[in-house]
């Protein structure tokens, strides 16, 4: 990993749940992700996956470990200011796409520019007509969100998670609630965008195809990274991917 | 226009039904607040505007001498505030008090009464009256007397002095009317006889039922009373400051002076009552609203609990997101409150026109309101402060909703 260091932690570590149901969820794990750089965490169902995403996504507090992103240290910051760093400097996809139901695609994709605050309604508008244009939903701006189908409504996702251009893109199983066809569609979009816009992807994924065409595979088990390999050196990978 | 008020509205607006609930709950707790105050209010004010108008704002009456007690200690049982005075019944040096009394601005006018109690008697009815023995013209600028006259002419009184003035439900007693002659037996035991040039009607039960307005130099003769005056009745520019006046006016002139609240305090607090009544009925109403408003925010807490999960992801704040919530209860209050103004504007112009015969305390043949601002303030205020309290629990609610756990539970 040679490239710029967009989002990086160290040593992370989370137990979930209280007492006798008490989960040692993540185990020290330090990840590095380069900007323009695809990195997938394959692993099985309740190894810390999506834990870790949350946490790196500032949506959830590690019990110890720190989370760089843009260069500072974010790990202690208070509550606002990791809403702002969500706002500014990530993007969030999740599985099930979790579009806002009452409003259009465009206008869900305007919401986090709504909250960012540095332009205008015209230009808010224009900015989402264009990153929707660019998931091939153009003609779809003024549909509400419910009216869509799978696969739109996961593009209108990657269109909402670019609206602010933030630095770092997390996706919890992308395209897990979509068909074949559907997934690589979204899939090959998401990495075209994030290449050519020099972002940083971090992806959760059971799907071996997806995994096989990012340019790092993380795997966990347990809580921990028990391996991390570049495209072309995964003959190791045994996890269920 | 705001992230969470955009977001607010939209909330808001797709979920009609449950708006719909809420705002009727405030417009009609606004509404019938406004409305049972007009009328509580309405009759308490036409009251207040009667005696006022008949008997004065302020009478001056009875002068007294402190009672100086020297060195004296008081025994422990008595209380040292009472009785120190010696009374002297009527008004001494009447001309000069009126003098120095029309130099306060507050004092519009005021005229000499002499009072006295007798007994009128006309074919074989008899009742006991209260004589008030007046200058016509002094009594014309610090009463509304002229504007109470509802048969006969108040010129026919001021031009004869043989003439009075009746109450009109002494003259329903005595079967007389403008014209007729009635006849008033003196203390000394003769019978006086007197024409009847007006009735009128001022409103308050008790004054058209026992009141005679005679001129004052006749019912000085007819009373026997060696004074000019009993008590002084005031016009004031400002009744509500008559307490004050009062107070001043006693130590002045040393003489025993009563403003209208203490005349009327006994009625005052049966209005008092009715109104205070009214408005705690009321404001439960209002209060049931903010239960309704707040169900149906918890409601809206409880189904948005996705969309505040992701909105959180996105980097909206705690404080954006309780705003959302907020500004759906503002909608309701602002929208609840100025639709329940305007209801209860038209509500209570809709009960004014309302026929009601009543000829007990006072004379009124439909629904009295008041229009006062501070109704709709007061109503607004209390709509206002209510589903303030009713959004700001489900609002913290969900401002602290972890969206962890909601976008933890949905993608296991």
């Amino acid at each position: 990993m040679n490239g710029e260091v967009s989002l990086s932690c160290r040593d992370l570590e989370r137990y979930l749940g209280k007492e006798e149901e008490r989960v040692h969820a993540l185990r020290g794990v330090s990840l590095d992700i380069e900007a323009g750089s695809l990195h997938a965490v394959v692993g099985p169902s309740g190894c810390g996956k999506s834990t870790l995403l949350y946490i790196l996504g500032l949506l959830d507090q590690p019990d110890a470990g720190s989370i760089i992103i843009a260069s500072e240290n974010v790990s202690d910051l208070p509550d606002q200011e990791w809403s702002r760093r969500r706002n500014e400097l990530i993007g969030f996809i999740f599985q099930f796409h979790f579009l806002m139901e009452d409003f259009t695609a465009e206008e869900n994709v305007m919401m986090p520019m709504r909250r960012l605050g540095h332009l205008s309604e015209s230009e808010m508008r224009d900015r989402a007509a264009a990153l929707l244009h660019d998931v091939d939903l153009g003609d779809k701006l003024r549909r509400e969100s419910r009216h869509l189908s799978g696969g739109e409504q996961q593009r209108v996702a990657i269109a909402r998670a670019l609206a602010n251009d933030p630095q770092v893109i997390l996706a919890d199983e992308p395209t897990g609630n979509l068909d074949t066809r559907n997934s690589e569609r979204a899939f090959a979009l998401l990495a075209d965008l994030v290449r050519q816009r020099r972002k940083a992807l971090l992806l959760v994924t059971h799907n071996r195809f997806i995994a096989d065409a990012c340019d790092w595979v993380h795997e966990m088990q347990d809580g921990r990274i028990i391996g991390s390999h570049p495209r072309g050196q995964r003959g190791s990978i045994t996890t269920n991917v | 226009m705001t992230a969470p008020l955009y977001i607010a509205l939209r909330f808001a607006t797709h979920r009609k039904r449950a708006l719909l609930l809420s705002l009727v709950g405030v417009v009609f707790g606004v509404a019938i607040f406004i409305c049972t105050q007009a009328q509580t209010q309405g009759f308490a004010q036409y009251f207040i505007n009667s005696t006022i108008g008949s008997s004065g704002a302020m009478v001056l009456r009875t002068k007294f001498q402190p009672r100086y007690e020297g060195l004296a200690v008081a025994a422990k049982n008595t209380t040292g505030a009472t009785n120190r005075r010696n009374y002297f019944e009527g008004v001494s040096n009447v001309s000069e008090i009126m003098r120095v009394s029309r130099q306060f601005s507050n004092v519009v006018a005021c005229a000499p009464v002499l009072r006295g109690n007798v007994s009128a008697r006309a074919g074989f009815e008899n009742a006991s009256v209260e004589i008030y023995g007046i200058d016509p013209a002094s009594q014309l600028k610090a009463t509304d007397l002229a504007t109470q006259i509802i048969a006969g002419k108040f010129d026919d009184f001021s031009n004869n002095t043989s003439a009075v003035i009746i109450g009109y439900k002494l003259a329903d007693f005595l079967n007389v009317g403008a014209g007729d002659a009635i006849q008033i037996l003196s203390p000394g035991g003769e019978y006086w006889r007197f024409t009847v040039a007006a009735i009128a009607r001022s409103g308050v039960g008790t004054v058209d039922l026992n009141r005679v307005y005679a001129h004052a130099r006749v019912a000085q003769r007819l009373l026997k009373k060696p004074y000019q005056a009993s008590m002084i009745i005031y016009k004031l520019r400002n009744p509500s400051r008559a307490p004050e006046l009062a107070n001043h006016f006693e130590e002045l002139f040393q003489h025993r002076t009563e403003s209208w609240q203490e005349r009327e305090e006994g009625n005052l607090q049966i209005f008092f009552t009715l109104q205070v009544s009214a408005a705690i009925t009321v404001s439960l109403i209002i209060l049931l609203a903010g239960f309704g408003i707040f169900n149906v925010l918890t409601m809206s807490v409880l189904s948005k609990v996705r969309e505040i999960a992701i909105l959180r992801s996105m980097g909206y704040r705690r404080i954006d997101i309780s705003s959302i919530f907020l500004w759906q209860g503002a909608l309701i209050a602002g929208v609840g409150s100025l639709l329940g103004c305007v209801l209860g504007a038209v509500l209570t112009w809709g009960i004014s026109k309302v026929p009601i015969h009543i000829r007990g305390l006072l004379y009124t043949n439909h629904f009295l309101v008041v229009w006062d601002w501070r109704h709709y303030f007061w109503a607004t205020l209390l709509a206002v402060v209510a589903v303030f309290i009713a959004s700001y629990v489900p609002s913290q609610r969900a401002a602290h909703l972890q969206p962890v756990d909601t976008l933890r539970g949905s993608s296991l």
